[in-house]
Parts: structure tokens; sequence; C-alpha cells
């Protein structure tokens, strides 16, 4: 095996099953052992890298896929989602599976009951985190009144319609846009 | 291929097949911007395909979000697997990761000329607000469903506060929270029979 492949991998997989939380977790631990342990990047692509896997959809973890390729192309980046996704996703699948066959118990139910609020009190605390990195850097009360009155319509567009996700999100990509190119 | 799941798992909310699970994911794994994919998962399989009622998803939620592993990618095998097994599973990975996977490539080709447009960071702003609608709308939903008890109101509430508005670290307040939660639920229920 190419060197350079298995070294992603090495350095990937145990980041895989430290990653409490998300991606936010770890990203400190990529850049010690891809920039300062390995070499594989300096300190300034390291940067560039980590802003496009916030501006990209998907899992903030995807920072993998584009320091693997990088580091060894093609391959690289496969290799180094793999490293990054195959151990937590079998320990998730593992618990997931022992748990939806268990048979219902006041025991199970207590667990169900009990993890619902915790896990209500994260859907807002995420939210609220992701409203304040947005504003944080806005100086302009206009772009912020805009974001606020979207986060507004596209909330109730969600709450009272069926209407996809995907298309309310891309219908307001378009908006803006539009708002951008006559407004500026 | 969809016929590998026992039936008896799941009372309520119907089953899909591998496929339908692999259509669904594909469209959130391209589409889920800004931190909302939990959002639009819950959009896509509690209000749409039905798989699932609000509790049951919560439990799927939460456990995605207490073990390692990114959220999207372990609440996506959670759900496949609950609707249709172990191919369900691998098909809603495949379909979380595959599309954000190729879109994350072209934007690192294209980074560089895209970052210095401001068109570029208005337009994912736009795009973060309505994720975080989404996240929102999906908060409303859940807490109507949640039965109205103290114990509920607190730990929510207590969850918000300190991580949200005090920001607190989210692992040593899970870890606090979790078990006081369950044994509170469990006392309830006892209390209740």
């Amino acid at each position: 095996m190419d060197n350079k492949l298995l070294g992603l991998f090495i350095v990937f997989a145990p980041l895989s099953l430290l990653s409490f939380g998300g991606g936010q977790a770890i990203v400190a631990d990529i850049q010690y052992q891809t920039v300062t342990v390995h070499g594989y990047l300096s300190n300034a692509q390291f940067a560039d890298l980590f802003a496009v896997s916030r501006a990209a959809p998907g899992p903030s973890t995807l920072i993998a896929a584009l320091i693997g390729y990088q580091v060894a192309g093609f391959w690289g980046a496969i290799v180094a989602c793999l490293g990054i996704y195959v151990p937590s996703s079998l320990l998730v699948y593992g618990i997931a599976s022992w748990w939806q066959k268990h048979k219902t118990s006041p025991v199970k139910i207590a667990v169900e009951r009990g993890l619902a609020p915790v896990a209500v009190g994260l859907i807002f605390a995420g939210a609220l985190a992701v409203v304040r990195a947005a504003l944080a850097n806005e100086p302009n009360n206009i772009i912020v009144a805009l974001e606020l009155v979207t986060l507004a319509i596209c909330c109730s567009i969600f709450y009272f319609s069926k209407i996809g996700s995907y298309t309310v999100v891309f219908a307001t990509g378009g908006i803006f846009f539009l708002i951008h190119w006559l407004a500026f | 291929m969809a016929e590998d799941t026992p039936p008896q798992d799941r009372p309520d909310g119907a089953r899909g097949s591998a496929l339908d699970v692999l259509v669904s994911f594909l469209k959130i794994g391209g589409s889920a911007f800004g931190g909302s994919t939990q959002a639009m998962v819950f959009r896509e399989v509690v209000d749409r395909r039905q798989w699932m009622n609000e509790q049951q998803f919560l439990v799927g939620q939460a456990i995605a979000q207490v073990l390692p592993g990114a959220n999207p990618v372990n609440l996506a095998l959670y759900m496949g697997l609950k609707v249709a097994g172990g191919l369900g599973a691998a098909a809603a990975v495949f379909g979380m990761v595959i599309p954000a996977f190729c879109i994350i490539m072209a934007m690192g080709f294209a980074y560089t000329e895209l970052s210095s447009l401001p068109v570029t960071s208005f337009v994912l702003h736009g795009v973060a607000a309505a994720g975080v609608g989404a996240t929102v709308s999906q908060g409303l939903r859940t807490t109507r469903k949640l039965p109205k008890s103290a114990s509920t109101i607190i730990v929510g509430l207590g969850v918000f506060i300190t991580i949200g508005l005090l920001r607190w670290p989210m692992i040593p307040v899970v870890i606090v929270a979790v078990p006081l939660s369950i044994v509170w639920a469990y006392l309830d229920q006892r209390r209740a029979a």
C-alpha cells in the first residue's frame, strides 16, 4: 500500500472515534496531525481548506476529503473519508441495531423519554450558535435584518407547509443571488 | 431488497425500501448547508415520508449526537437502519456523504475564484438563514409533542440555557443531563403507574 494513503488512514481513523459532537471536537487535532506531525500541509493551506469545509454542505469532517486530496490525489480523498467515517459508523451501527432490536421495557421507555428533552435543548442551542456565528461579523444592520426576516419566513414555511427543505434552501439561495445582483 | 427488515420493530410509521432511503438522503446530502442537516432529515423522514414519529426521531437524534462521529452521518445511519435494515443504513450514509463529497471537492477547486466574490458569502448567508429556519421549526414541532412534565421542561430549558446561552461545552453538559433526565423520566413513570 502507498505510504501516504496508509498515513492518511492512520491519522483519521483514531480521530473518528474521538469526534464527539462532530467535527468541531477534532479540528484542532486534525490540524496538529497534518501540519505539525506529518507536514502534509502548511498552516495557510489548512486554513483555506477549513474555510471551504465550513462553506460546503454536509458534515464538517469532510475536511478530511480535502486534506486527502491535497496529500495523495483522488484516492487520498477516498481513503481519508473512509478513515474518518468507517470506525465511528461501525460503532453507531452496533449500538443502533442493538437498541432498535431490543424489546420495549420500562427502562427503554425511560431512556427514550429522558433523551427527548436533551435533544430538543440541543436543537435550539444549535440554532442559536449558527445565528450568533453568522451575525457576529456582520456590520451592516440591513443585512442582519434581511437574514432574520429570511429565518422567520423559512421557519414559518417549514412549520406550516410540507414543501421540501431542498426546495426552500435552493430558492433562498436564488433569491439572495438576485437581491445581491439588484442591490449592490 | 426492502423485505429484509422485521416489521414488528415499528408498530407506528411505515417502512420504506433501501432505494427510497437512498433517494431521500441523496437530496438531503446535496442541500444541507449551514448546520441544518438534522432539521432536513426530520422533515424528510417524519413530515414527508412518515417513516417514524417525532419521539422515535428524537431518540435517533440523541444517539447520533452522543456517540462519536459526524452527526449527519450517524443520524443517516440510524434512520436508514430503522427504515430498511442494514442495506438502508448503508444507503443512507452513502446518500448523505456522496453529494457533499462531490460538492466539497468542486468547491476546493473553485475556492480561490469564488471566495473573492462578495456574492458568494452573501448567498451562503441566505442559505444559512434558511437552514436555521428549518432547525427552529423542527425544535418547535418536537417541543409540541413532548410530554408536558416538569422534568421535560427543566431538562430541555437547562440544556438550552447552559449550552446555547451560556456557551458551556456540550459534552460535560450532556454527560450530566442525560442520566439525570432518564432517571427522572423513570421515576415519573413509576409514580404514574
